[in-house]
């Protein structure tokens, strides 16, 4: 998790050094440590340290560390030659290393071999079936070669064992949507609830995901949905206003002809009304727009 | 006693600070011997999952009330049906740790690996320190204690007339023990540090069984009613946006 603080310090640290003002190494560290993705800076600075020997036996033996961080940031970059030189030293360094291994995998990957970078992957989780790494990187090459249905076939067998992992929950929901199998979707992203219910994006996508599916029951279920995404959001999100509105339309429609018995909320209407004051707001110009998108939707006051 | 005794410079000298010095080399010692002789081992498969099984029926349980009605009792079939849910361990399967330990040579060994890193450099310098300073009163701390501290700061010395506030040197000796981790998450790097009495609870832990937090985890399933909580969220948006509006 990147907290407030972590993230000013990385802009500090960013902006002092692309200004020439040193700190390089600490920066490098602070983005491994959270895990984000500067590649490009990464390698910029990386490479700068690496060819300076008086810079790399400063850091001792972190040395090491930088240079795989380095080649991975440069597989990002593209710049393959440089991830080859990296781990040609690392290699010569550390001979049958598995983490070395795992790059020359991910270099492999990188050029395009699908085929052998597969092989290389398989033989990796033979020797460490629980290496999450391998896993997350044979989904991803699945997914870049546009073969979804092997990346939701390799990501369930990742999240048979390691069942609490959201990330891999939210990329296996995303996959699903992505191919239309809504119910499924609809499982992981409850998953994603159950695991952290006050996160409102989960609640969304669920609402979204729900109202999709259609039918009267999965619809007043996304209406709740969209309305726990307002709260939770204190009535920002705009999606999930049009989400009410959409639902209660919906609702209207599905259940006409049956008895009215469940009385109406006043939601959608001060949802219309949220969402007209904002666009007042924040864009006039597109306000006759919403007037009459809402007026098809017989909500407009 | 009305009148304090007063202490010689140089068992301050010879034994207080040398002492000192004796257990953070031995300290440092340890750490890096048990670093060589410690073998990375690879985390059993079905233990991973079980812990991550335990976590997601966790949060199945804490947050329960977020989920329709449906998916939730879909769900707690699927952990706690007697046939085949995952959180069942089935009677009479669940593996006996010591008989587990006695089929795996490995784990014998990283037993006694263990040991070796702790029992005997702790016997070691117990003996040591016992030949060369027992018997001091090695220093005064500059407060008066209660009676209950005299076992903790003036353990070899069998006089009751001295008082409390003199630490004998076998104390000195325990209380380095326990009270180096500091100094050593200083010297040898935050997580390097590790203390005895760490490694005492983890002994204590071993034989830990992870099937019995499953069967714990799906009794306190079981017992969970759900209450879904979504149909309240709407009055709560409706307060919300009413706010927004005005």
């Amino acid at each position: 998790m990147v907290t407030k603080l972590d993230e000013t310090e990385l802009k500090r640290l960013e902006s002092q050094v692309e200004h020439g003002g040193g700190g390089a190494w600490e920066y490098l560290c602070l983005v491994r440590k959270l895990k984000i993705r500067r590649s490009d800076k990464v390698l910029k600075h990386g490479l700068l340290i690496l060819n300076d020997p008086k810079k790399r036996s400063s850091i001792g033996d972190e040395e090491w560390t930088l240079y795989e961080q380095v080649a991975i940031a440069a597989m990002d970059c593209n710049s393959l030659d440089t991830a080859r030189d990296c781990i040609n030293v690392l290699s010569k360094k550390f001979p049958e290393s598995k983490r070395v291994g795992r790059l020359e995998a991910m270099l492999l990957e990188a050029k395009g071999c699908w085929e052998e970078a597969e092989n290389a992957y398989s033989s990796l989780l033979e020797d460490n079936p629980l290496d999450q790494v391998v896993h997350k990187r044979k989904v991803a090459m699945a997914k870049a070669e546009g073969d979804l249905l092997k990346a939701i076939e390799c990501l369930s067998k990742y999240l048979k064992v390691f069942m609490a992992d959201n990330d891999a929950w939210r990329e296996l929901a995303e996959i699903y949507v992505s191919l239309q199998m809504y119910k499924q979707a609809a499982f992981c992203y409850e998953e994603l609830i159950l695991a952290q219910p006050t996160v409102p994006v989960y609640h969304l996508a669920y609402a979204d995901v729900l109202y999709t599916l259609g039918g009267l029951e999965n619809i007043q279920t996304a209406k709740k949905y969209y309305a726990a995404t307002i709260d939770f959001t204190g009535g920002k999100n705009t999606r999930a206003l049009y989400g009410v509105c959409l639902c209660t339309a919906a609702i209207g429609q599905l259940a006409k002809g049956r008895n009215k018995d469940d009385k109406e909320g006043e939601l959608h209407t001060l949802a219309a009304k949220v969402l007209e004051k904002d666009y007042k707001y924040r864009a006039p110009d597109k306000l006759p727009l919403l007037t009459s998108t809402l007026k098809t939707l017989k909500l407009s006051s | 006693m009305a009148e304090d005794l007063v202490l010689d410079t140089t068992i301050r000298d010879w034994v207080l600070i040398p002492l000192s010095v004796v257990m953070v080399l031995i300290g440092i010692l340890r750490y890096f011997v048990s670093k060589l002789i410690r073998t990375f081992q690879n985390p059993d498969g079905k233990i991973v999952k079980e812990g991550q099984v335990v976590i997601r029926a966790r949060n199945l349980r804490s947050s329960a009330d977020f989920i329709p009605p449906k998916s939730f009792r879909a769900r707690r079939t699927y952990y706690s049906n007697e046939e085949n849910g995952i959180l069942h361990v089935p009677k009479g399967q669940a593996p006996n740790p010591q008989a587990q330990m006695f089929s795996d040579p490995n784990m014998a060994m990283d037993m006694m690996k263990k040991n070796l890193s702790m029992i005997i450099p702790q016997t070691l310098t117990f003996a040591f320190v016992n030949f060369f300073f027992s018997g001091f009163v090695a220093a005064k701390i500059p407060f008066p204690l209660t009676q209950r501290f005299r076992s903790m700061l003036q353990n070899g010395i069998d006089l009751s007339t001295v008082d409390v506030s003199y630490v004998s040197s076998r104390s000195w000796y325990f209380l380095n023990l326990f009270g180096l981790r500091g100094l050593f998450s200083l010297i040898l790097g935050e997580e390097n540090a590790m203390d005895d009495t760490q490694r005492m609870m983890q002994m204590g832990g071993f034989g830990f069984d992870p099937s019995k937090s499953l069967g714990a985890e799906k009794d306190s399933l079981d017992i969970v009613q759900h209450d879904w909580v979504l149909p309240k969220f709407e009055q709560r948006a409706e307060a919300v946006l009413r706010k927004l509006a005005k």
